[in-house]
């Protein structure tokens, strides 16, 4: 009887141990970085050979994706001349660092093979050059949907990480 | 009794695949050579909109559902051509194929017809760079490349390969 409520005692503090942690932790969100307006420059692949396919559907699904959900005033493509006098400009540089062409036949036909995979560097920088955020991110595809459907899931992925690292008003969230 | 089944269901599967096959075949072949889906990128038009792609007056010109939309040759950085497959069979088709008992319906996936990509980069008014790509019937997209560069349109891949022998020839001439 008397290890059956000892038991129950470390039970409950553990439980409370954990409730209580989430309370205790520091801040959830970083502090965002202030930020009106993001150019995004065309993807660059120097070391892999991407189909240019693939680099005009990263770059249009990455412009597409972050006035969607990139939380920017403006969205500059790359050479846009408005863009020099636009305020708290960030510069997004993308480089390819691997790319895996799958096959949406033997996605089809597996189901566990032929999943399609891109990496990319991805620079977010002001306009002197300063290197504020850099991130590889992933793009695949994994069951349904073309080769190209790896390029949306990178620009969802990137506008994510736009969103949560900068702000058009630099209020921390 | 399940052997006899299996073969059944086999068969049925063998026959399907070979009606949607013809099926599909037979939509490609009566459709005009011009056709065309811009898959992404055109201004104003939708992803995956169905339409034509004509090269006329010096402009690329696609029209779809009483709509259309224009891009000047001469502000064509860039024309690129390439190749994919797709599905021969349709997405809903090949959709609901894959609950088919025995896996049968996977069958369906080896079926695959290969298309033309297009692939342009252009420059707007304010100097934005923009990427349209379209997908032809296989075949359809080397025709409208060279229309594009016979109105003006540039392209990458032709003065990479211009410019490889040329390297190559400099690259021999101070040893000579």
């Amino acid at each position: 009887m008397k290890s059956y409520s000892n038991a129950t005692l470390c039970l409950t503090v553990v439980a409370l141990a954990l409730a209580a942690r989430p309370l205790s932790a520091g801040p959830a969100h970083p502090v965002k970085a202030k930020a009106s307006a993001i150019q995004v420059e065309m993807i660059r692949s120097d070391e892999i050979k991407l189909p240019a396919e693939f680099q005009i559907s990263l770059y249009e699904n990455l412009v597409r994706q972050l006035e969607k959900q990139g939380g920017f005033e403006h969205v500059y493509r790359d050479g846009d001349r408005r863009a020099a006098n636009a305020p708290d400009l960030v510069v997004l540089h993308s480089t390819v660092r691997g790319f895996k062409a799958g096959s949406e036949r033997a996605r089809r036909v597996t189901t566990v093979a032929g999943a399609t995979s891109i990496t990319i560097h991805c620079e977010f920088k002001n306009t002197e050059g300063k290197v504020l955020l850099e991130k590889d991110v992933n793009g695949k595809v994994w069951f349904f949907g073309g080769n190209l459907r790896a390029t949306y899931d990178f620009a969802k992925k990137t506008a994510r990480v736009a969103h949560d690292n900068f702000n058009s008003s630099a209020h921390k969230s | 009794m399940k052997r006899s089944k299996f073969l059944v269901t086999f068969a049925m599967a063998l026959a399907f695949a070979a009606l949607a096959i013809c099926n599909a075949n037979a939509q490609q072949s009566s459709k005009p050579a011009n056709n065309a889906i811009a898959l992404t990128g055109l201004p104003g038009v939708k992803d995956n909109a169905k339409g034509r792609l004509t090269v006329e007056g010096g402009k690329l010109h696609f029209s779809y559902a009483k709509k259309s939309s224009d891009l000047k040759a001469v502000d064509i950085e860039d024309v690129v051509t390439g190749e994919d497959t797709q599905a021969a069979v349709g997405k809903t088709v090949s959709n609901l194929s894959m609950a088919a008992p025995y896996g049968s319906g996977r069958f369906l996936a080896l079926f695959r017809t290969k298309f033309d990509t297009l692939t342009l980069r252009y420059r707007d008014e304010n100097g934005a760079l923009h990427g349209v790509i379209f997908a032809l019937p296989a075949g359809g997209a080397e025709p409208i490349k060279k229309e594009l560069l016979a109105q003006g349109a540039h392209t990458t891949v032709v003065e990479e390969r211009a410019a490889a022998p040329a390297s190559a020839n400099s690259s021999k001439e101070p040893k000579q």
